[in-house]
């Protein structure tokens, strides 16, 4: 057996794990995916907005958290500027209803929301980033799951609010998927991100382990880490949804996923030293080494993917270059090649999953059977839309190693 | 971890069931294919025997049948070119048993077989076919193996263009086949791609179709 078809083996055979591990977590959860906790009492709560250039959308964002169905005074909305460039803050001062705070200077969304967090009076905070619109009922669905005293944070579902572009809608399609995906880790208490869109976090908790770290770049990944090492939990609140607004163009796009991606490496590399450490529970020894191996195994299967197609490439530019040298026609039927290997059958088998977590995804999500097109877009979220994700990890990493992380 | 660590561990149980079933299965396949080279090797071997038997009879007995034991050696090259292309392809789908390894020498011996019956043909019954062997190799550096899929196409080519008047006998050097390690000592063969016309001319590296062509022709005259 060849080196490479080791390689091959190892990555189904952790494939082939994490898809077994999520079916039966959903298996023995898929009654409860959206039961919601009982209300017992309405919690103080400090509404945080972090706004940096966003006059298109924050008048809508503010709109919507007012519009909440909770009890009015039992909610504070803080709008913070962080020193934007455009009509942010002249928008945001002439709202009423709000605490407007204008910092004057622009130092990024952690150091932002922290701002927030030590001008807020309620006990729990709700960060609402300023192009998210949350749905009315949400914090009355998020809230009743701090009756527990382990928990720590609480998180929404988020959508997509902009669905013109395909790019957008294949956004939308993921974002169906990570929620659900989500959702799964929460039941072995490994929700790994409190994104910002809407999250809610206990405002004790976030003093106690001083905010949101302002070094790097995915606040609400780290401080979802940080949640978890000091042994509170984070859930997921499926029911609850949150529309945000996503990159409408492969640029943006891009930019948003190295960012991610730079920052999980950062998070990564922060909490290097609970990898596998059994006290941490859950967070050290299955969020730290699966955020860890999947990154190591996307960015080896790059450089397998590299090797193999690339030396294909090369082989046939080499071949063609020779066969014009030498008079040899370059064009030719190719002979069909349909014998099954042991890489036929895992390889469906992986492919066959796929389409099962997506489908079941979607199903938990009210997201199946919209179309013909639709389903189109699901297909090509399928077969071309993940293959990126590698190509923007190699970036991350690139760009991670040049020391070129400013954002 | 205590509260679901059954979880895990079932997924653990469960990948390693899927995926020592699919590598069984694999494993299935391989030597599947491996037999069904091995059946049609056993036919194709007794086809040859018959063949040869039929050359003998003919070269001593009855030389004015030189036609039919040429056409009968034409016949079995294609026979043997066929199965070569069913091993091609198995190769490429092989890739946990070392099984085919054994089918490949045993073809390349009938080449070499197929080569020498066409060499005691060619002087017994003054045919005019050329004997074009093709000595490649396999796990090469990428150039080289470029080099050879060029080659490859060219001589298909040729081949295409002249019919039965082209035997074409491709052979690896690299198979560990005594005799062919003999061939490539007593013809000095040094790299691949490399032809041998007529067991008279060596060309070493890629040769262009119509330099072929040519030397093709001037061994015709």
């Amino acid at each position: 057996m060849e080196f490479i078809t080791g390689v091959y083996l190892f990555f189904i055979f952790v494939s082939l794990y994490s898809v077994f591990l999520i079916l039966l977590i959903y298996l023995r959860n898929r009654d409860k995916l959206y039961i919601e906790r009982e209300i017992k009492g309405f919690y103080d709560i400090s509404i945080v907005i972090p706004a940096y250039n966003k006059e298109d959308s924050i008048l809508n964002t503010i709109n919507a958290v007012k519009n909440m169905d909770y009890p009015l005074s039992k909610m504070e909305i803080l709008v913070i500027d962080d020193g934007s460039k455009d009509k942010t803050a002249e928008i945001a001062r002439n709202i009423s209803g709000i605490r407007f705070f204008e910092k004057g200077y622009n130092s990024g969304k952690s150091d932002t929301v922290n701002f927030g967090v030590k001008n807020a009076r309620g006990e729990i905070i709700a960060v609402i980033d300023a192009d998210s619109y949350p749905e009315k009922d949400s914090f009355k669905k998020m809230i009743g799951y701090f009756d527990d005293p382990e928990v720590g944070a609480v998180t929404a579902s988020c959508f997509v609010k902009n669905t013109g572009k395909i790019i957008e809608k294949l956004q939308a399609v993921e974002y169906f998927l990570i929620a659900f995906g989500r959702k799964i880790l929460d039941f072995v208490d490994s929700v790994y991100v409190t994104p910002g869109s809407l999250s809610m976090y206990r405002k004790k908790l976030l003093v106690e382990v001083g905010g949101f770290d302002t070094n790097n770049i995915t606040e609400d990944i780290e401080i979802a880490w940080k949640i978890l090492k000091n042994k509170y939990k984070n859930r997921m609140c499926l029911s609850a949804k949150v529309y945000t607004e996503v990159p409408s163009n492969l640029k943006q796009w891009w930019r948003q996923r190295l960012r991610w991606n730079i920052g999980g490496f950062q998070t990564v590399y922060k909490y290097r030293d609970s990898f596998f450490k059994k006290s941490l529970n859950m967070f050290g020894l299955f969020v730290v080494p699966r955020f860890f191996i999947s990154h190591v195994l996307s960015i080896t299967g790059f450089f397998v993917f590299v090797y193999v197609f690339g030396r294909e490439i090369f082989q046939k530019i080499t071949y063609w270059i020779f066969s014009i040298q030498n008079g040899n026609t370059i064009l030719e039927v190719p002979r069909l090649f349909l014998i099954p290997s042991v890489f036929t059958f895992f390889i469906l088998l992986l492919f066959v999953f796929t389409i099962v977590f997506t489908y079941i995804g979607l199903k938990t999500m009210n997201k199946v059977g919209v179309g013909f097109k639709a389903n189109l877009i699901i297909l090509f979220y399928l077969l071309f839309y993940l293959t990126l994700y590698p190509l923007v990890l190699l970036h991350s990493l690139y760009l991670l190693v040049m020391g070129n992380i400013r954002w | 971890m205590v509260r679901f660590g059954d979880l895990f561990w079932k997924a653990l149980v469960l990948t390693v069931v899927v995926f020592l079933l699919g590598v069984l299965l694999g494993f299935a396949l391989e030597r599947n294919r491996t037999g069904e080279i091995e059946r049609e090797f056993q036919i194709i071997d007794l086809q040859w025997s018959d063949a040869k038997l039929q050359t003998l009879y003919y070269q001593n007995l009855e030389p004015r049948f030189c036609d039919f034991a040429i056409r009968e050696n034409l016949e079995f090259a294609d026979r043997v070119y066929n199965e070569g292309l069913n091993i091609e392809d198995y190769d490429r789908a092989t890739f946990l048993t070392n099984d085919l390894e054994l089918e490949k020498k045993k073809y390349a011996l009938l080449k070499v077989e197929f080569w020498l019956n066409s060499i005691v043909l060619k002087g017994k019954c003054k045919a005019k076919y050329i004997n074009l062997v093709y000595f490649f190799a396999n796990d090469l550096e990428l150039k080289t193996e470029s080099e050879q899929d060029t080659q490859s196409e060219i001589l298909k080519d040729l081949k295409e263009k002249y019919g039965k008047d082209l035997m074409l006998i491709p052979l690896p050097i690299d198979a560990d086949v005594s005799v062919i390690n003999v061939m490539k000592g007593t013809y000095n063969i040094s790299r691949t791609p490399a032809i041998l016309i007529n067991e008279k001319i060596k060309l070493e590296g890629l040769q262009s179709f119509d330099d072929l062509e040519l030397l093709i022709k001037n061994e015709q005259l």
